[in-house]
């Protein structure tokens, strides 16, 4: 396994980033504003910044196909960024919200987007041809909170979110005349707009920090902020799921997760690092870190001088400089993307974090 | 007069930032009752909260601490009037008085490697942190009034009015106090160690409050 490519990119936190379907742009959400950053040799150079936010940008995603850039912020606003020859072109979306948006991403088609917000309701935007706009419709029914994170099924027409009421739902955001009719799945055969498909709430209950299907779409991950990870199979539409399966950790909580094939999920969070969970519909289990521990370079112990050892006593009153963490990130991990796939399985993927850090792991 | 000095005083109060704007919408959180986001628990009286302590002593005079910690672990009070969870408290608690240092941590392992295990310590570390919450005032207030300074016998159960720790008579109950909040915390050390950090944040962000 070769190293992991860090690119410590700021001193700000990452609220959350996108590569391009080429993997040479790289969009970041740093404060109010959205930094682009393209890749020269080995390193990410700064090329555009988007302005037009005028709260923290919360949440950032771009279409692989059409490299539209749509981002939503703490103004309430979503804007979608058309990429043209002189730049990129905002237009702003009726999201009629009286609350943060918090999380925006693209449906895997590419027609709808979704956005989470503190008005306790997920909008789905689709754009309109007969006005030129984009134009949102409500998920509103069952939710009680802030949704903190959304996640499309492959059908791109369910939809899950995870919720600081602590559940995690799967919604269908079916608009008619934009969508197809979805081929019956497990979580449900007929799918008009709002059809709640599932709600799953663990034991102890924590605010649902990730959510996410796996490659097939017929489970569905989530994590949540007792330290956990859960697991759902659904087996047919209003029914029971087959199962649903609890991890707890001794570890801190996880802030995002992704699916590896139908057999892996990779979470990180406030631990600073990437864990591995293996399993199945029988049961998960915690497999080990992403991180190998015994990297050289960072946190290795130099060969320390008495001269420096005496400096460091008398200066910080203590031998060893220890304000380093031993992992690559130090600060909370907040994202998780895959960055290179083949097939189902993620061979690369990248994360960022508070640290203002995005590193691009193998798998 | 300069043009400064025009604020007036409703102007320069912030008081507006103090309208509760939750109230007034009909679908916000204040309007619903939190507890239908979760499912119902079971219910429990105090004579349950009693039954249960006496078998968990009869188990304990018969030398059976694990059993009597996983059978306490086992029935966390959640759904109850405030003096059955204030029992049951006290029974976790003398259960843990009767375990040796040198027995904590394997006896945890044994607990923790089980089907529902990191369960049965999330409950442990529930009812560690309400007996470090249990602050001699706030129990003593039940019985003696007004004094919330007296350092009382914070271990003492008042449902029975029996103990077999803490209150020894003859020892003055600051020691007691003391000694109990020890054991607390050797215990809260101890269940760190074996269920790590997401144990207590566990605890946190549970909504099923011993």
């Amino acid at each position: 396994m070769s190293a992991p490519e860090v690119h410590h990119l700021f001193h700000n936190p990452i609220a959350d980033h996108s590569f391009s379907a080429d993997r040479q742009t790289l969009a970041i959400a740093r404060d109010t504003t959205v930094e682009l950053y393209g890749r020269v040799g080995n390193s990410f150079k700064l090329k555009d910044e988007l302005k037009g936010h005028d709260k923290t940008v919360t949440s950032i995603d771009i279409a692989p196909n059409s490299g539209r850039i749509v981002t939503c912020s703490q103004d309430r606003n979503a804007l979608v960024w058309e990429p043209t020859p002189q730049g990129y072109k905002p237009t702003l979306v009726l999201l009629r919200i009286n609350r943060a948006a918090t999380f925006v991403r693209w449906s895997p088609n590419e027609t709808k987007f979704a956005v989470g917000s503190g008005d306790r309701l997920i909008a789905i935007c689709y754009f309109e041809e007969e006005n030129d706009w984009w134009v949102s419709k409500h998920l509103k029914k069952p939710i009680r909170s802030t949704i903190t994170t959304v996640a499309w099924h492959p059908n791109s027409v369910l939809l899950a979110a995870g919720s600081t009421d602590a559940h995690a739902r799967v919604l269908s955001s079916f608009i008619k005349g934009v969508d197809a009719r979805p081929e019956p799945t497990a979580w449900g055969e007929r799918l008009p707009f709002n059809t709640i498909c599932g709600e799953y709430l663990n034991n102890s209950a924590g605010w649902i920090h990730s959510v996410a299907f796996s490659p097939s779409g017929d489970a569905l991950a989530f994590a949540s902020h007792d330290s956990s990870i859960t697991v759902v199979y659904p087996s047919a539409p209003e029914q029971p799921p087959k199962a649903a399966v609890t991890i707890n950790t001794q570890l801190l909580p996880f802030m995002s997760l992704i699916w590896n094939g139908e057999a892996e999920i990779i979470a990180a969070g406030y631990d600073c690092e990437a864990f591995r969970f293996k399993g199945g519909i029988n049961g998960w289990q915690l497999s080990g870190m992403v991180e190998a521990k015994s990297r050289p370079g960072l946190g290795d112990a130099r060969e320390e001088s008495a001269l420096n050892m005496f400096k460091q006593m008398d200066l910080k009153g203590k031998v060893k400089d220890d304000t380093q963490l031993k992992t690559v990130h130090q600060n909370t991990v907040t994202m998780l993307r895959p960055y290179e796939t083949s097939g189902d399985a993620v061979t690369k993927f990248s994360s960022s974090g508070v640290d203002g850090r995005l590193v691009i792991w193998n798998v | 007069m300069s043009i400064i000095q025009q604020h007036t005083e409703s102007s320069l109060t912030d008081a507006w930032r103090t309208i509760n704007i939750d109230a007034l919408d009909p679908d916000s959180s204040q309007n619903f009752p939190l507890s239908t986001l979760h499912p119902p628990q079971p219910e429990f009286s105090d004579q349950d909260a009693r039954n249960l302590q006496s078998q968990i002593r009869q188990l304990l005079q018969a030398g059976d601490a694990e059993g009597a910690l996983r059978s306490a672990l086992e029935n966390p009070i959640y759904n109850a009037p405030d003096l059955a969870k204030e029992t049951h408290l006290q029974t976790v608690i003398e259960v843990l008085q009767r375990i040796k240092v040198n027995e904590m941590t394997p006896l945890l392992q044994k607990i923790y490697n089980d089907d529902r295990g990191s369960e049965s310590l999330d409950v442990l570390m529930k009812y560690l942190f309400k007996g470090m919450a249990a602050t001699p005032s706030g129990i003593s207030s039940q019985h003696t009034g007004n004094s919330p300074r007296t350092p009382t016998k914070l271990m003492t159960p008042q449902a029975t009015g029996f103990s077999q720790i803490g209150g020894r008579p003859g020892i003055t109950s600051g020691d007691s106090t003391g000694a109990a909040m020890s054991v607390l915390l050797s215990w809260h050390e101890k269940v760190v160690e074996v269920a790590g950090l997401g144990c207590i944040g566990r605890v946190m962000t549970d909504f099923r409050r011993v």
